[in-house]
């Protein structure tokens, strides 16, 4: 292997960006680009479940559900309808720091898109009834049925989320809540939800496509902008931890899995700074594809773990230190405390033993590649900008995320490793309670 | 109330084109490529006439197995070797096995294609193959389907596959074969397959920015040492419809939810009514805004999500249904879209609901189509079924201009409620007398 280190792309954001903010305070991205004729229309706003008090978790997640079933001048159910009758796909997605909402269409769509979110921005709440409320409680909790309590290992996250964070900090409980705070939810909370948390001045609109900026920050204007500002936006509580954890914790679940599956877990850093770029690199050259240590060792050479069930991630939250998540599952035969020493080896070298260049040059490589994959879609680049400038304040900086993997170094590497070490672990391991048939 | 009351018009439509396709044949295969200027990454696919319809019964998996033995190493280097070579690139191969092909696929960004190509077409031609890692990974597979075999669904969809195709049929048994047929896949079996059908030169889709390639280079690349002709494909199979409704019943013991299959055969993808059939699909259960989805999750909040399809390939087809719905609700919902299917066929769609459905359709080809492996993946479709170069351009013409008699007399033609089978995949124990009671179908035990 050659030992010149890969080349740094200049930038990961290569197309143009302006920005401007209404005097209502909400901030408008424009991103410009010709080639097909499609437009993405992409709403942050910076309230998510780490905003929820206690009794009230799921909240954030429900009330996205709310935002699909009508506002001041959208009947129930039309949203859905005018968009996919424009050709238009949509979505959106509530997690512990935000929640989003997008839109792709055909160019010539665009002010329906805007009018759409304008008026579920601004006139959400007198379209809100009981009745919308108790449909969609029990949608919520048929998804949390089918994603989560129906399926082996759909829990994990669940129970791991409350052992990496104490009680009371934002990330303790996951996005999808309790059954028994979603039977809870009256509707009078949600209509001050939307009162205080989806104002223009806590959202950031982002239009990537077929546009003009002129076009877009005039329409802007005109849908967005005789919305009113919201003074004291409540904060989420504090995600302020200071440093790893100091004692190891471990929880062990005996239930209907097919097989033994660990995760170990570590608080890193807040998504966005340099120490969770080196996360990012680390996840990548222990756990992403065949040629990860995880997959060559584990899945490959001792074949105690099976090869489609393992890997290494950083999950990217940006108001507290954001988990990596180690996970194998068992081949037959082999027990879970083999499985997890085998993994926790591995782990551990991230720390004695250096990465090699051909390690360091094939994690960076494969993450090229996933950025511009993320880049190849006007949704995946609307979404991209939106996330910058609601955490970080500038939606140019997307630019550096790239540039800031590809200069990672394997000393950087070292440092992040020293810090994942077993006093500071979480781990959840399953265990199967039935035999191998059915 | 200070929004804007009046919802916009739309400005005027810049409809999309598909981009030029380029063809070029070489070394006794087809490169078949479209040029996507300025994008970063770029996708190569080898095609290759080697789906699951060709594997020997009671050896269904076969062709999983091969294709993830294409990275266990190649003639020349070991998988280790061959794995770091790729992901150095960026590279990840994406293998994937359907009843029509086997496709091997590369994305990387645009300037290393030439050698992701060089080493896809190493591992699909050149696999080493040695007997220890082929039963390594059968064994893998095995395992493998067993975590998915777990999970609700997958045995749902076998138990409605063999009843509708039956159990003789290769059609009628999973896809990706069943742990069983799997384990029972032999080192001689998966070095056959290899030796049949990934040795033909098949055909090469590319997606990318052109002015950066080199077609010619990345087909020598790819069809080197490959030798034989095209094949036949196979006539269709028919329709035989079902002269009664049944209930088969998967018992998954203290499910809280039931998994519900529901569907009956079709006609292949070449059919005339191929567009009507995909509107009526959309009307009943494609759309968010679907005649199903409104009621069974948005007005009775039953489910999560529930969705109608004709699914179609070369030789068969079939209309399905499937949705995951709580245990407590399980007959009214299958009585609730059962009702709504039989309502289709009956009453046709509206006019109101056929304008979001055909405006949808079309729209979806220029949203959709903006990635190179989105394109990769049309570029597929149009070689699969031999549809002619201009094929994406009249099916937006064809989508836009269909009338809701067209529409409705495709789902008078093509909807059959009194013959359906419904599977259940749930608490048997919970469900079993009140399915029995509800008049849908005579309830049997699916034997899975």
């Amino acid at each position: 292997m050659s030992a010149q280190p890969a080349p740094v792309t200049p930038t990961g954001y290569p197309w143009p960006i302006e920005t401007a903010r209404l005097d209502n305070g909400l901030r408008v991205v424009v991103s410009e680009d010709h080639t097909a004729p499609v437009v993405c229309v992409n709403l942050w706003y910076d309230v998510g479940s780490r905003h929820e008090p206690p009794g009230q978790t799921g909240f954030a997640h429900l009330f996205e559900h709310l935002m699909f079933e009508g506002s001041a001048h959208v009947a129930k159910t039309e949203h859905m309808r005018l968009v996919q009758g424009s050709g238009g796909s949509l979505n959106a997605t509530t997690n512990p720091d935000r929640t989003n909402y997008f839109e792709t269409l055909p160019v010539e769509h665009l002010e329906l898109g805007l009018w759409l979110e304008a008026d579920r921005m601004g006139g959400l709440v007198p379209a809100l009834t009981q009745e919308t409320l108790d449909n969609q409680r029990e949608v919520v909790k048929n998804e949390r049925r089918q994603r989560y309590d129906n399926v082996p290992y759909g829990d994990a996250w669940l129970r791991l989320l409350p052992l990496l964070y104490p009680p009371g900090h934002p990330y303790h409980h996951a996005t999808i809540g309790s059954m028994e705070d979603l039977n809870a939810a009256e509707l009078d909370t949600f209509k001050a939800f939307h009162q205080q948390y989806y104002a223009p001045n806590n959202a950031v609109l982002t239009v990537a496509g077929d546009v003009t900026p002129a076009d877009v920050f005039a329409l802007a204007e005109k849908y967005f902008g005789a919305l009113e500002s919201v003074s004291d936006i409540p904060p989420a509580p504090r995600g302020h931890i200071t440093g790893a954890a100091t004692e190891p914790v471990r929880e062990t679940v005996t239930g209907k899995v097919p097989a033994p599956r660990v995760y170990l877990s570590h608080r890193t850093h807040p998504f966005g700074t340099a120490g969770y770029d080196a996360v990012t690199v680390l996840a990548t050259v222990l756990g992403s594809g065949r040629g990860s240590r995880l997959y060559q060792r584990l899945a490959d050479g001792a074949r105690i773990a099976q090869p489609d069930y393992i890997g290494a991630y950083g999950v990217d939250l940006a108001h507290a230190p954001a988990p990596l998540i180690v996970t194998a599952t068992a081949k037959d035969g082999v027990t879970a405390e083999r499985l997890e020493a085998g993994v926790a080896e591995v782990l551990d070298s991230m720390a004695t033993e250096p990465v090699t260049e051909a390690e360091l040059e094939r994690a960076k490589a494969l993450l090229t590649t996933s950025w511009w994959r993320q880049m190849s879609t006007v949704g995946g680049r609307a979404d991209t900008l939106s996330r910058y400038a609601t955490q970080f304040g500038d939606a140019t900086s997307a630019a550096y995320r790239l540039p800031q993997w590809q200069s990672v170094t394997a000393g950087d590497i070292l440092d992040a490793a020293r810090t994942l070490n077993p006093e500071s672990r979480v781990t959840l391991t399953y265990l199967s309670d039935e035999g191998t048939d059915q | 109330m200070s929004l804007v009351a009046t919802r916009p018009g739309p400005g005027d439509p810049r409809p999309y084109t598909f981009p030029d396709i380029r063809r070029v044949s070489v070394g006794g295969g087809e490169v078949v490529a479209t040029h996507m200027p300025g994008q970063h990454l770029a996708t190569a696919a080898l095609l290759l006439d080697a789906g699951g319809a060709r594997e020997s019964a009671g050896r269904e998996g076969t062709a999983t197995v091969l294709a993830k033995c294409l990275e266990e190493g190649t003639t020349t280097r070991d998988s280790a070797a061959f794995a770091l070579a790729l992901e150095g690139l960026g590279a990840e191969l994406s293998t994937s096995v359907d009843w029509d092909s086997l496709r091997v696929g590369v994305s990387v960004p645009v300037g290393l294609l030439p050698r992701a190509v060089t080493l896809l077409a190493e591992a699909a031609r050149t696999p080493r193959l040695d007997p220890a890692d082929v039963a390594r990974v059968r064994d893998d597979e095995v395992t493998a389907l067993r975590m998915d075999w777990a999970q609700p669904g997958p045995r749902a969809d076998a138990a409605l596959r063999m009843d509708l195709f039956g159990a003789a049929e290769r059609y009628g048994r999973p896809l990706h074969g069943d742990p069983a047929s799997v384990a029972a896949v032999t080192v001689e079996d998966v070095t056959a397959f290899h030796e049949s059908w990934l040795k033909r030169p098949g055909v090469l889709l590319v997606a990318g920015d052109l002015t950066r390639l080199d077609l010619a280079e990345l087909g020598a690349a790819a069809f080197a040492g490959t030798t034989g002709e095209p094949l036949a494909p196979a006539g269709p199979l028919g329709v035989p419809i079902a002269a009664g409704r049944r209930v088969l019943l998967v018992d998954r013991p203290g499910s809280v939810q039931s998994t519900l299959r529901i569907g009956h055969r079709a006609p292949e993808r070449a059919n005339p009514d191929y567009v009507a059939m995909t509107l009526v699909a959309t009307v009943l259960g494609g759309a968010f805004t679907s005649r199903l989805n409104h009621l069974i999750r948005e007005v009775k909040g039953y489910t999560y999500g529930i969705r109608a399809d004709f699914a179609m390939t070369r030789r068969f087809g079939r209309f399905g249904i499937s949705t995951s719905v709580q245990t407590a609700v399980t007959t009214p919902a299958l009585t609730d879209t059962i009702g709504e299917v039989t309502r289709t066929r009956l009453d046709g769609v509206t006019e109101e609901e056929l304008e979001v459905a055909r405006t949808w359709r079309a729209g979806q080809l220029t949203v959709d189509m903006q990635t190179p492996g989105s394109i990769a993946g049309a570029l597929a479709t149009l070689v699969v079924h031999g549809l002619p170069d201009d094929y994406y351009a009249s099916l937006r013409r064809s989508l836009l201009d269909a009338t809701v008699a067209q529409v409705s007399a495709a789902a008078a033609k093509h909807l059959h409620p009194e013959a359906l089978t419904v599977v259940v995949e749930g608490d048997g124990a919970a469900i079993r007398d009140e399915l029995a009671a509800s008049g849908l179908g005579e309830v049997a035990d699916a034997g899975i």
